[in-house]
């Protein structure tokens, strides 16, 4: 799998290629700034992108404002973000377009390799990953809303999970439930949001996240 | 020897201004102690004191007068040289007489001075006469100090009475340019019983006249220890010193005007009052003749503008009240001999535009007087009365000294919020994240410890040091989140308050219409201003929604923070409001809470502040 980094600071930059090729991934390119960030997504159309959000030249949402104008030239380009800190604000644009294969994760993720290497497959394969921070924020946010209000505990830590774009399987795993409980929470949950049911992983996370980001 | 090494210190001080003061005191020693000379004393003293600079400044020239004055005053000394050289240019005198009056004559009549009176027997004379004796020369008035006593004020004469003698009893001697108007008051003195006089058994009060230079110095010649030579060295090298320093003294002043030359046109536009005030001493000089101390006043006028602005224009008003009382004057004379009035007119009185030298001039200068007075009334409200406005009503200088103690509080609070801040930030990474590093680096030397004996327990330290640097990434995330939140520092004002409007529990609803950006400073204060509003809004109002409004017209931004929650917020109690007023404070913003009980709650902030272009991005 092709990945481009895209990482101002050197040791970071170095520890992700590393990482990443530990895990099978071939480095595309890994690039110090925005404008090489945008030419390398164009050019070289990887099959997933980290990149993180300030960059060179401003250091401000550089990073951000490449990987979005790439991905509305070529949509759906597989990104994944990565930052020292997470906004809501941004969790929006990037989810934005609907079209998935985005990732929003806080920096400190990549200390536990085998789910960040896991977000970068899901990410890849066109699915949506955001960071717990930015799920407990929605979560936070709707929880005073009627319809959130009424699920259970237990399903809004499935809720939770699901935001975060993780599978049945993982969720199960997580929680030391059956994974068949898995899809009666969601089955629940969907009826009280009022949700259209779906077994498409990833049109059920971005179906989620646009109901709590409404 | 302290005392003088204190003396010695003043003097350093006060440089040599101080010498003001004694040139200031020979003004007493020449013309006596009188209210003006022990004025310009004090003043000189004052000066040199308080600015001893302008002293230094200012002392050449008055050398420079003082030595003139010196001379005028040796003038008229009798034994210094000048008065020596004035007495041997100057013409004889000539004694002349009044004129013998007819007894038909009205009691007022006009002599001209060439008239040729006869030495001879006393001629009849009227029973008061005024005599207005003009002369291009100098008049010089004898009398006798009996006839003086006698004759004042004596106007009716008791039936039976013979009049035998007239005295002149007095003499005002007003001068002019290059006249002397002199009115001279006689009266008689009466015999009772005595024969009555026949004609041409009168004469008149013997009037002395001399046709001196046109410059004859008046007034009385100095006594004393000035009497004579002394005076004339003194005022020579006084002069001397002060036509010499003079130039250097000026040097300074020349270079600060032609530094001031861009601002001049703006200056006398502002001072327009004021600066009348040279034109107005000029004309002084055409009303009172050219006279030292007219001179002096044109050049205090000068002095007094470039000074006291302020000042000269309230002496515009005041200056011209006094023309118009002398133009007054003179028409009143003239008026009141109008009926005696007879041959040609003499040399006349100058007074402004007009020679007045018969009714009909003086008239005129009465008219002009009317004027002199109704400009000078005209002033007043704009000039004085202006100035009163500003001393006695609550205006711009007072709006002034609210602004720098509003400044001075707001500086202070802010050098205090900066410690404090900087306090805490230092606080919470010596605390945190410092302290989870240490322990990170223990954990790690922990693991080189036991690694190759006990795989085990190595995994569980290495696992807990990604706990420990997780945890100090976190603080520090919290920590600079708290410093500058990072969609303010990305994309300014606007999208951080929509990330913030984003991460609040209550549903609100944002109008920003902000379509550039603020200087950094101003954004993060009125950033921290509108987190604390909504802040407020979600713990103590209960309220469902909230409105943030951000608008920036006009050069000033305006932010509404408005809530439907119970309301009863007041900035007096809660510090979150004190802390907003204080943020906004540095920025001369304001800060306005309407919060009646029972809701609804409004905070409208206003900073004046400009926007830059919006920032263009590159992709």
């Amino acid at each position: 799998m092709r990945v481009v980094v895209a990482e101002d600071l050197f040791l970071l930059r170095d520890g992700l290629t590393r990482l990443l090729t530990a895990h099978d991934f071939e480095i595309a390119a890994a690039v110090d700034n925005a404008p090489a960030l945008l030419c390398a997504l164009l050019e070289q159309r990887p099959d997933v992108a980290v990149v993180d959000v300030r960059l060179p030249p401003a250091f401000a949402d550089d990073g951000l404002q490449a990987a979005l104008t790439a991905r509305r030239e070529v949509p759906g380009l597989p990104v994944l973000l990565l930052s020292q800190y997470v906004e809501q604000l941004y969790a929006r644009e990037l989810l934005a377009d609907q079209a998935g294969a985005v990732g929003y994760l806080l920096k400190d993720r990549v200390f536990n390799d085998d789910q960040f290497v896991d977000a970068i497959r899901t990410v890849a394969g066109g699915g949506t990953v955001m960071d717990s921070e930015v799920v407990t924020k929605l979560l936070g946010r709707r929880s005073r809303d009627e319809p959130v209000s009424r699920l259970s505990v237990r399903e809004r830590e499935v809720l939770a999970l699901m935001a975060e774009g993780r599978s049945n399987v993982a969720i199960a795993q997580r929680l030391f439930i059956s994974e068949k409980a898995v899809s009666k929470h969601t089955t629940s949950i969907f009826t009280k949001l009022g949700l259209a049911a779906s077994e498409d992983d990833n049109r059920r996370v971005l179906a989620v996240l646009a109901y709590l980001n409404s | 020897m302290m005392l003088w090494r204190m003396l010695a210190r003043l003097l350093r001080n006060l440089g040599w201004g101080i010498l003001l003061v004694p040139v200031a005191a020979m003004s007493v020693a020449l013309y006596g102690l009188t209210v003006w000379t022990a004025g310009a004393v004090v003043l000189a003293a004052t000066v040199a004191l308080w600015r001893p600079l302008v002293a230094a400044r200012v002392l050449p020239p008055t050398m420079v007068w003082a030595g003139i004055a010196g001379l005028v005053a040796a003038a008229r000394t009798p034994g210094s040289p000048v008065n020596w050289v004035i007495k041997a240019v100057q013409v004889p005198m000539k004694v002349a007489y009044l004129p013998v009056m007819p007894r038909q004559m009205p009691l007022k009549a006009l002599i001209l001075s060439k008239a040729a009176v006869s030495p001879a027997g006393p001629p009849p004379g009227p029973r008061g006469v005024t005599y207005i004796l003009q002369t291009p020369g100098r008049i010089q008035i004898y009398f006798s100090p009996k006839a003086m006593a006698g004759a004042i004020g004596q106007a009716a004469r008791p039936p039976g009475e013979v009049a035998q003698r007239v005295f002149v009893k007095g003499a005002v001697v007003v001068p002019g340019p290059r006249q002397v108007l002199a009115k001279i008051h006689a009266s008689y003195v009466g015999v009772k019983g005595g024969p009555p006089p026949g004609p041409g058994a009168f004469r008149g009060a013997a009037v002395k006249f001399s046709a001196g230079p046109p410059w004859t110095i008046h007034g009385a010649p100095v006594a004393g220890f000035w009497h004579g030579r002394l005076l004339v060295p003194v005022a020579l090298l006084l002069l001397t010193l002060g036509l010499w320093l003079t130039p250097r003294s000026l040097a300074g002043l020349r270079g600060r005007a032609a530094a001031l030359a861009p601002d001049v046109r703006r200056w006398m536009l502002e001072n327009r009052w004021g600066v009348l005030l040279v034109p107005v001493a000029l004309l002084g000089l055409s009303i009172f003749g050219v006279h030292p101390w007219t001179v002096a006043a044109v050049l205090a006028a000068l002095v007094v503008l470039v000074r006291w602005p302020k000042v000269a224009a309230d002496l515009v008003p005041i200056t011209l009240a006094v023309f118009a009382v002398r133009g007054f004057q003179l028409a009143s004379d003239w008026q009141s001999m109008a009926p005696a009035f007879q041959g040609p007119p003499g040399p006349g009185v100058q007074y402004a535009a007009v020679l007045v030298n018969g009714p009909g001039p003086a008239l005129l200068a009465g008219a002009e007087a009317s004027v002199f007075l109704a400009f000078g009334a005209w002033l007043v409200p704009r000039t004085i009365g202006a100035h009163a406005r500003t001393v006695f009503t609550p205006g711009t200088d007072v709006e002034l000294a609210g602004r720098v103690q509003r400044l001075t509080e707001s500086r202070s609070h802010a050098v205090d919020a900066a410690t404090s801040e900087l306090r805490r930030i230092e606080r919470d990474l010596h605390d945190g994240a410092q302290a989870r590093l240490v322990a990170l680096g223990m954990n790690l030397r922990a693991v080189e410890r036991v690694l190759p004996a006990n795989a085990r327990a190595a995994k569980a330290l290495v696992a807990e040091a990604r706990e420990t640097s997780v945890r100090a990434l976190n603080e520090l995330r919290d920590l600079i989140r708290g410093i500058c939140p990072p969609v303010l520092a990305d994309r300014g004002l606007g999208h951080a308050v929509r990330a913030l409007a984003l991460d609040t529990p209550l549903p609100t609803e944002l109008d920003i219409d902000l379509p550039g950006r603020l200087s950094a400073p101003v954004e993060s204060a009125c950033y921290f201003a509108i987190a604390e509003a909504l802040a407020n809004a979600v713990k103590h109002s209960g309220a469902r929604r909230v409105q943030i409004r951000v608008k920036h017209a006009a050069n000033t931004l305006r932010i509404e923070v408005a809530d439907d929650g119970v309301g009863g917020a007041d900035p007096a109690r809660g510090t979150g409001l004190q802390g907003v007023e204080r943020r906004l404070g540095p920025f001369d913003g304001i800060l306005a809470v309407s919060s009646p009980p029972g809701g609804p709650t409004m905070i409208v902030m206003e900073v004046p502040c400009v926007l830059s272009s919006p920032k263009t991005s590159s992709y």
